[in-house]
């Protein structure tokens, strides 16, 4: 702690121009530190997956390097050694290059806050940085940001310690990432993040660019929280303690500009698109900003883009926004549209293909259609195989022939039970423990209804895990939301499930009281204090008991029941639960509101009318309704044609009558 | 006729109990003009020429025999006047005049003086078809000292969260502070709809609305509500983002309802063609998708926010007392009534108002103050920063500063009155008599000011018993 007072008060005593002197630092965090990407990660860091045929983390340090960054930190984790490779080979590690790499691994980083507080612990940044993702693409020039930043922290003493910066766009917009819908209060006119002034900006029109811009007091926040794990614990944490601490986050928004963070293939598939439309600009496929010999590709009209000794087919159409790559032969007459093919492909004849997007040697036979799916290095799609939409097939997974994958198939070499045995090992990345995974999955046989009779690979479910971030976790293409259903007002929404709730609540009572033997006085009481809580009218109470006791053998047996089967069941319960039905029915009112809650029961199960007066026999002779009531009901209660026809029933007729006999027994006794 | 006015004067002024005890809120003096006289003006003024005005009995009665209060209006005012016991909101006022209303309403409550810029309110009206357009502008903080308030304004009052779009002019959201239980709760649904919101706090609400035809129906098939600010206006404004199709039944007749006086103004109006031209265009209202105009909601309410001018609400004293000092600026008559008996050698400034058939005497001054309809003012009288309303007598030697004399008020010679309220037919007779700052001396506090000022010493007596 010491040293870094010193070295704080060191800094503010340094003059400006020493301050302008000092390189502009980056921190690039190349680890996602989620598994959204599983399987397709398994192989290659998302980092470095390729988007355009060119590696995410370029565009990142692209990026980096155009906006003037000088010195950039890359922290690697999982599959480490892959990114250094790339990172070494790149032109980043030239001596020429203008922005310095420093590649630091380890291991032991579970979350952002395990590299910023690393950050902290080496002293690796002495003025404000910019922080970023290894899968942001952006073009955004964040210098303007950065002396907002600065300039703030000049007037208002340090306060300011990050700048977030947002690009505007609307919802709905496609390379908005559902999941990181954000919605952001600010001052207008200082463009803090905050609420409760008198006047503030709700907006729901920003989207999270994931570029930040840190003073170097980010890195010791997140040594002294060491409970920040993401970003966004950071921003909350600082907003709750905005008040205690002092500190504040303000926001940039830039209008023109792209940035986005590929947090999943949906955004995947987006900004791929986007870029191959020249919306990232001066990033664009032709531009070989990596300075790779052989990635040079030409670009001509609706966006398509050819990389070097491309051979087309006869007849074959590239409609627009289509990138190949170098090597790649496309047989006759295919169709193409918005797809970017990897280096040293082979397509064969007749092939389909739209917003496909395929990545190296990727080898597809003749008649076949892939609709919005990623195909990865060394796959092979067999002859007559369509892949429908937001399918993945996963490193050197072979498919076909003859097959139709259903939307949203998942295929990879490696087993998923694999996967989850080595839960535990998943950061400690390990070469030969992949290769021993590897050797344990071809013991197990490749399904041939699932990936056709030449097909290798698995099938990836998307799993039913009982939490809701595991499955999240799970799923590559991320959320799709429906478009609100528009509830009209929460309240009444709320109450509508409440009586839904409430019959659950009472058809598991009544439940339990059957498996337990539970008396029935008990029975009346938990029902009753359930009321008080979901608040709810003695009628309703009623109508819904009845409901639920003349729904429960469907609900026991399924909804197949014979009519037979179903009086079968019923009637002893009725006895059984006969004591509860009294204490509640009591009044004529009563009476006359259950025997409504039983038409309405049985004018929508209309196949079991003929249970209708089994039922209400049974409730006269257990005395749960009484006679007068049930006359009046049927001679008052039809409102509607349907119930009119019920009492047109023959068998209710009948008791009806029977009942009306009875009657004029009891009262020819009485006289 | 495009428009009906609709003037709410029947409200009873309950935040300003000291001056609406003897003389009834519509007509109390500000710049010697009655309190209604304002918006019957400003109505006036942009041309209407027949007002609708919802008073009570009391009210009627005086305009019509009482000459201090004579409106000076030529509009045909046509009063209706309810019960006052009857505790009717404004809501119930406009339910009461339905038969009345013939065309959409412009409704404007009798205790709003501004300058505001009508028609500003009533084209976003028009332009957008709107269910509601309404005013509001920026709250005013009150400088002058307010008898009988000690130390600064309360913030009693709970604030009004107001959500407009990115234009500012579209209302999407309001709420106030007291119904919410843990901070604002903003539909998502809207946020897609309007990505931008701009919530304000801040606002004071004029009480001017332009409300559809069918709106004044939905009311009188509505009973429950009474109230148009409390009650009518953030039912319109959330029912702009509710589907009617998930909405319970009695909404939902609400709902139909409006959509059938829709229907009828449609034929009346030729609103098919303005359908049919929504249809074709490729405008909208907002950008970013290509959604139909406003998303196709059928309910609008806009809000007309001004950013400067003079706009009051004349409901608290202290509002009352800002009122007075800013009226002379709002029309050009002479500062001095030509009735009026001015002696030569007083000092009258610029900035006060004498009324008619006033009698100032010599060696006066009188300095931003406001001097009622036949009040008599002898020698040596000083006369600052004050609202001396009509028939008062002062007495020579008077000091009167920042104080509120009501009507019919004597006060004795040599009173030295600062930041005091004199209710009316007070007398504050005695020879040097004192009256420390900051006082309410009205009737209802009598006794107790009586008791005070033995206990301090300073004689106040031979009290004026006034029958109500």
């Amino acid at each position: 702690m010491s040293s870094r007072g010193g070295k704080q008060k060191k800094g503010n005593v340094t003059s400006e121009q020493e301050e302008e002197e000092q390189p502009l630092q980056a921190v690039l965090v190349a680890d996602s530190f989620n598994r959204r990407f599983f399987p397709i990660s398994k192989d290659q860091p998302r980092a470095l997956l390729p988007l355009g045929n060119v590696a995410m983390i370029d565009y990142t340090l692209e990026f980096l390097t155009s906006t003037g960054v000088q010195e950039t930190f890359v922290f690697c984790c999982w599959m480490s050694n892959k990114i250094k490779d790339h990172l070494l080979k790149s032109k980043w590690c030239r001596p020429t290059s203008p922005n310095v790499v420093h590649i630091i691994t380890s291991d032991l980083y579970r979350s952002l806050g395990d590299v910023l507080r690393d950050v902290d612990a080496k002293n690796l940044v002495r003025n404000d940085f910019i922080l970023v993702y290894g899968d942001v693409v952006s073009n955004i020039d964040v210098s303007q940001a950065l002396q907002e930043h600065r300039h703030r922290r000049k007037v208002d003493k340090n306060i300011s310690v990050m700048t977030m910066v947002f690009k505007e766009s609307s919802p709905g917009h496609k390379s908005r990432c559902e999941e990181d819908d954000v919605i952001v209060a600010m001052d207008s006119k200082s463009k803090r993040f905050s609420m409760g002034t008198d006047e503030f900006e709700i907006r729901h029109d920003l989207l999270d660019c994931h570029i930040s811009i840190c003073s170097p007091q980010v890195a010791e926040l997140f040594t002294d929280n060491f409970d920040y794990q993401t970003r966004n614990d950071f921003v909350r944490g600082i907003l709750v303690n905005e008040e205690i601490l002092g500190n504040q986050i303000h926001l940039y928004v830039t209008q023109d500009g792209y940035g986005a963070r590929v947090s999943n293939l949906q955004m995947y598939d987006s900004v791929s698109s986007d870029m191959v439309r020249r919306w990232v600009y001066p990033l664009t496929p032709e531009a070989n900003f990596t300075d790779q010999q052989g990635q040079g590709c030409t670009h001509s009209r609706h966006n398509v883009y050819r990389g070097a000794e491309v051979s087309l087919g006869h007849g074959s159409q590239m409609e627009e926004n289509v990138l190949i790559g170098r090597d790649t032969s496309i047989g006759a007459n295919c169709h193409i549209s918005n797809s970017v093919i990897g280096n040293n492909c082979t397509i064969g004849d007749n092939v389909v293909l739209d917003r496909a997007h395929m990545w190296n040697n990727v080898h597809i036979s003749s008649n076949v259609e892939i609709h919005q799916s990623v195909v990865c290095d060394g796959a092979v799609v067999k002859e007559a195989v369509r892949l429908n939409k937001q399918c993945v097939l996963a490193y050197n997974v072979v498919i076909g022939p003859n097959l139709s994958l259903p939307e949203g198939t998942v295929v990879s070499m490696h087993h998923p039970e694999e996967e989850e045995e080595d839960d535990d090992d998943e950061f400690l990345s390990d070469d030969q423990e992949v290769g021993h995974s590897k050797d344990k999955t071809r013991q197990k046989a490749f399904n041939p209804a699932e990936v056709g009779p030449e097909g290798k690979g698995y099938i990836w479910k998307a799993s039913m895990n009982d939490t809701e971030d595991e499955e999240l976790a799970q799923c590559l293409w991320g959320l799709v939301l429906n478009p609100d259903p528009e509830s009209d007002s929460e309240s009444e929404a709320s109450e509508e499930s409440q009586d839904r709730t409430f019959q659950l609540e009472v058809l598991g009572t009544l439940q339990r009281g059957l498996e337990e033997n539970i008396v029935c006085d008990n029975l009346v009481l938990e029902i009753n204090s359930l009321k008080y809580a979901y608040n709810i009218t003695l009628k309703e109470v009623m109508q819904i008991l009845t409901r639920v006791v003349l729904e429960y053998p469907f609900q026991q047996q399924g909804t197949q029941l014979t009519t037979l089967q179903y009086t079968g069941s019923l009637l002893p319960l009725l006895k059984t639960w006969s004591p509860v039905f009294k204490n509640y029915i009591k009044r004529a009112q009563d009476h006359l509101d259950c025997l409504s809650a039983v038409e309405e029961l049985f004018l929508e199960q209309d196949t079991h009318q003929t249970a209708m007066v089994k039922v209400l026999m049974k409730m006269y002779q257990l005395e749960i309704l009484e006679e007068e009531a049930i006359l009046k009901w049927f001679s008052t209660g039809a409102t509607n044609d349907k119930s009119r026809q019920l009492r047109k029933n023959q068998g209710l007729q009948k008791f009806i009558q029977w009942l009306k006999e009875a009657e004029d027994e009891s009262s020819e006794e009485g006289e | 006729m495009e428009l009906q006015a609709v003037l709410m004067a029947a409200g009873g002024g309950s935040r300003m109990m000291d001056l609406t005890y003897n003389t009834p809120k519509p007509l109390l003096p500000v710049g010697n003009k009655p309190l209604i006289w304002y918006p019957l003006n400003l109505l006036e003024r942009v041309g209407f020429e027949e007002v609708i005005v919802i008073t009570t009995k009391e009210v009627q009665k005086m305009i019509s025999t009482d000459p201090k209060v004579k409106l000076d209006v030529k509009m045909k005012l046509d009063l209706v006047c309810i019960q006052e016991d009857a505790d009717m909101g404004t809501a119930d006022a406009l339910r009461h005049i339905q038969q009345k209303v013939k065309t959409d309403v412009l409704v404007v409550s009798c205790d709003l003086i501004t300058d505001a810029a009508l028609h500003e309110v009533v084209d976003l009206f028009r332009a957008h078809n709107a269910t509601l357009s309404m005013l509001m502008s920026k709250a005013h903080e009150f400088t002058e000292t307010v008898p009988g308030q000690k130390g600064k304004k309360k913030t009693g009052e709970q604030r009004d969260f107001v959500g407009v779009d990115g234009t500012g002019k579209r209302l999407l959201f309001m709420a106030n502070e007291a119904d919410l239980d843990e901070g604002v709760v903003i539909r998502k649904s809207i946020m897609r709809k309007h990505p931008r919101m701009h919530i304000k706090t801040g606002l004071v609400d004029a009480h001017l609305y332009c409300l559809k035809k069918s709106v004044v129906d939905f009311l009188a098939d509505n009973k429950s509500i009474s109230s148009i600010r409390g009650e009518l206006v953030p039912y319109l404004v959330r029912k702009q983002f509710s589907k009617s199709t998930n909405s319970p039944k009695v909404i939902d007749e609400t709902h139909q309802n409006l959509k059938k006086n829709d229907k009828i103004q449609i034929s009346s109006r030729d609103e098919e063609l303005l359908h049919l031209t929504q249809e074709r265009s490729c405008w909208n209202d907002h950008r970013g998708d290509m959604s139909d105009a406003y998303h196709g909601g059928r309910l609008r309410c806009y809000v007309h926010i001004m950013d400067e001018g003079i706009c009051y609400r004349v409901n608290t004293l202290a509002a009352y007392i800002e009122a007075n000092r800013l009226a002379p600026k709002l029309f050009d008559e002479p500062a001095v009534h030509p009735s009026a008996v001015v002696s030569e050698r007083c000092l009258i400034g610029a900035d006060s108002i004498i009324g008619a058939s006033c009698q100032i005497s010599d060696k006066t001054s009188i300095k931003r103050s406001t001097i009622g309809v036949s009040t008599t003012v002898r020698e040596k009288v000083k006369v600052t920063n004050s609202i001396i309303m009509h028939g008062v007598t002062i007495e020579e030697g008077c000091n009167i500063q920042g104080s509120v004399i009501c009507s019919n008020a004597v006060i004795g010679r040599g009173a030295d009155i600062k930041y005091c309220l004199v209710g009316s037919h007070s007398t504050a007779r005695e020879h040097n008599s004192k009256i420390a700052p900051e006082k309410r001396l009205t009737e209802c506090h009598r006794a107790e000011v009586n008791i005070t000022y033995h206990y301090k010493s300073i004689t106040y007596n031979n009290c004026h018993k006034v029958s109500k």
